[in-house]
């Protein structure tokens, strides 16, 4: 009787364990296969924002989720990799596909650079000043007009024809997205990974262990620059077109911020699942006009209010959320008897009252 | 189990903060196999001259010598590899670790860490909980263990560095009297196994029955030295803890004897 319980239960947590896997290449399947089915111009654009999205979330992820330090200034990374591509191609005539590694590397060494004074900062100063260094990033670009063009911008040629331009696009950025992703699961648990961990825990331990905390946050940061770095120069061929004021703008951290929070930082699938859900919300706000309002205009307001509530609702993100609820749920069943529907109905039951538990505790957290 | 061998000394070791002078020219020699007790009152200083010795502060003067090799003012993270490990007062594990990944860091990046993989350095992180007695919690979020779970857990990491040196800083504050004598059998074994160990600690008996020589510091200051019991009657030490007034009627009493 032991016995087969044991066992039933070690098959069971293989199967827990692979399941994310199973999941992640069904939904990467759908996403491959997607187009084949034909799909309006409007879902392409959707989707390729909605894979830069989750690219500079996955950066974000990397300093701000895995090693716990709050960069606000990513955006630079960003625009440094839109403008390599740009001035590249505008200046030298380079194609696209060359530019595109150039772009991250730019960005991390940029990185790199700003990392080393920066990352010295702990807390609230080190958020302040990748801020500063962000907004300084563009004003420079802005005005050194000979190389950059100034506040003009570039202009780039369009890929033709269009539905080539529209697959290109769609399946560059969702192999960024893997990238992302292969890049954060093998550095996860590698001992990189595991420095990561402890800086963002403890960093004074860390360091007593023997982890060089300086070169551990240079790597992640830097690694956080490559990806975002590579989303922008994606992002300025695709959109053929960039200004300061538009690939710095300070929105993008604010997104790839709130992206990763909502789903879950430090984990792998919360910037993915955080930054679905995000595109999904924002362009019902944009484009669905609910109740016949226009809420473009309030757009970045409630962009604010929405990191407020994540914050204090679900701190550890939504994943964390719901497989806490679905994790106490399924205790609840395991006691209770009866036939399938009484079970759903134990499990649905217990799940809400557990979420509900959950969020009171959260948001008790904050009353002081 | 004490040689002759010279591991770690300070030469006038000092730290101020602004004017205050948290550590004065304190000198101390460690021989291999040793286990030195530092103690004094609250605000003596010993955590501060730990932070100093293993480079988590900038030393103001003095000098830190590791076999022979003057280590003064590198890098925290340089003076761990080289084989000084450290537990901290106040347990800080890991939250977001599992016991068995709290610990296997530090194998990861101690002094053995650069000859192991991530999955050997897991390996030894289980070795060392099955020593130090938390063998079958490695699986359990570091901060659901109870203080005296912890306070092994902070030992574990530490040992899990291979070290030759480690400064243990009150590990057995807060823990009852079983667990103490748990603790100091831990101490011993950890000595055994060629650990040389300098221990901060208030728990008197513990000091008594483990150290072989103390130290006392009394405003950043070395006030005395010499065997524990020898130490610990030593009426300037006894003023140091107690005060003056105490310290005198002690004397008095004694006198009377």
């Amino acid at each position: 009787m032991i016995d087969s319980m044991t066992v039933s239960s070690s098959t069971h947590n293989v199967w827990r364990a692979r399941l994310p896997l199973v999941f992640a290449i069904l939904a990467l399947l759908v996403f491959i296969a997607l187009p084949a089915f034909g799909v309006s111009g409007f879902t392409y654009r959707t989707l390729t924002a909605m894979f830069l999205l989750i690219v500079t979330a996955q950066g974000w992820n990397l300093i701000g989720g895995y090693t716990g330090y709050a960069a606000f200034g990513n955006v630079a990374f960003f625009g440094l990799g839109a403008y390599t591509t740009s001035i590249l191609m505008f200046r030298f005539d380079l194609p696209f596909l060359v530019t595109l590694p150039l772009g991250g590397l730019i960005a991390a060494l940029y990185a790199v650079l700003i990392g080393l004074p920066v990352l010295r900062l702990r807390g609230h100063y080190f958020a302040i000043a990748t801020l500063g260094v962000a907004e300084a990033t563009r004003e420079v670009v802005a005005w050194w007009t000979p190389v950059t063009e100034g506040a003009t911008g570039i202009s780039l040629p369009f890929l033709k024809p269009i539905d080539f331009a529209q697959n290109f696009f769609y399946y560059l950025t969702l192999a960024l997205v893997v990238l992302g992703l292969i890049m954060t699961w093998y550095l996860s648990r590698r001992k990189i990974g595991y420095s990561w961990a402890a800086i963002r825990a403890d960093e004074d331990g860390a360091k007593m262990l023997g982890v060089n905390t300086t070169a551990s946050k240079v790597i992640a940061f830097a690694l956080a620059a490559m990806l975002t770095g590579l989303a922008g120069s994606v992002y300025a061929y695709y959109n053929s077109f960039i200004a300061p004021e538009e690939v710095f703008k300070i929105d993008r951290t604010l997104q790839a911020i709130l992206a990763t929070v909502l789903g879950g930082a430090g984990t792998l699938a919360g910037p993915i699942v955080g930054a679905m859900i995000f595109q999904l919300v924002n362009t019902f706000l944009i484009f669905g006009k609910p109740f016949g309002i226009d809420l473009g205009q309030f757009h970045v307001t409630i962009l604010g209010l929405f990191i407020v509530l994540v914050i204090v609702f679900t701190p550890r993100g939504l994943i964390d959320l719901v497989l806490r609820s679905a994790r106490e749920a399924q205790q609840r069943i395991a006691g209770s008897g009866g036939n399938f529907g009484q079970r759903v109905w134990a499990f649905i039951a217990g799940g809400a009252r557990a979420t509900r538990t959950i969020l009171t505790q959260n948001v008790r957290q904050f009353r002081i | 189990m004490v040689t002759n061998e010279i591991v770690l000394t300070t030469q006038k070791a000092s730290k101020s903060f602004g004017g205050l002078a948290a550590v004065e020219d304190v000198d101390l020699t460690l021989r291999r196999g040793d286990i030195i007790g530092l103690i004094g009152p609250n605000g003596a200083g010993k955590t501060t001259f730990v932070n100093i010795v293993t480079g988590l502060l900038p030393i103001s003067r003095g000098r830190v010598t590791f076999k022979g090799r003057d280590i003064t003012g590198w890098a925290a993270y340089r003076i761990a590899r080289l084989g000084i490990a450290r537990t901290f007062q106040v347990v800080k594990p890991f939250r977001n670790m599992t016991v068995r990944e709290n610990v296997a860091v530090g194998a990861m990046y101690g002094a053995g860490g650069s000859r192991r993989t991530t999955a050997e350095a897991l390996r030894k992180a289980d070795e060392v909980l099955e020593f130090i007695g938390l063998g079958n919690q490695h699986d359990r979020e570091a901060d659901q263990l109870p203080l005296a779970g912890l306070k092994r857990l902070e030992l574990a990491k530490a040992l899990a560095m291979d070290p030759e040196v480690l400064f243990l800083d009150e590990v057995m504050a807060g823990l009852n009297t079983k667990e103490i004598e748990a603790a100091m059998d831990l101490v011993r074994e950890v000595n055994q196994r060629g650990v040389t160990l300098l221990i901060i600690e208030h728990v008197m008996k513990a000091i008594v029955g483990v150290c072989r020589h103390v130290v006392v510091l009394h405003y950043g200051e070395k006030l005395a030295e010499g065997a524990p019991a020898e130490v610990l009657q030593n009426p300037k030490v006894i003023e140091a803890y107690l005060g003056q007034k105490y310290a005198q009627q002690l004397e008095a009493r004694h006198a009377k004897n």
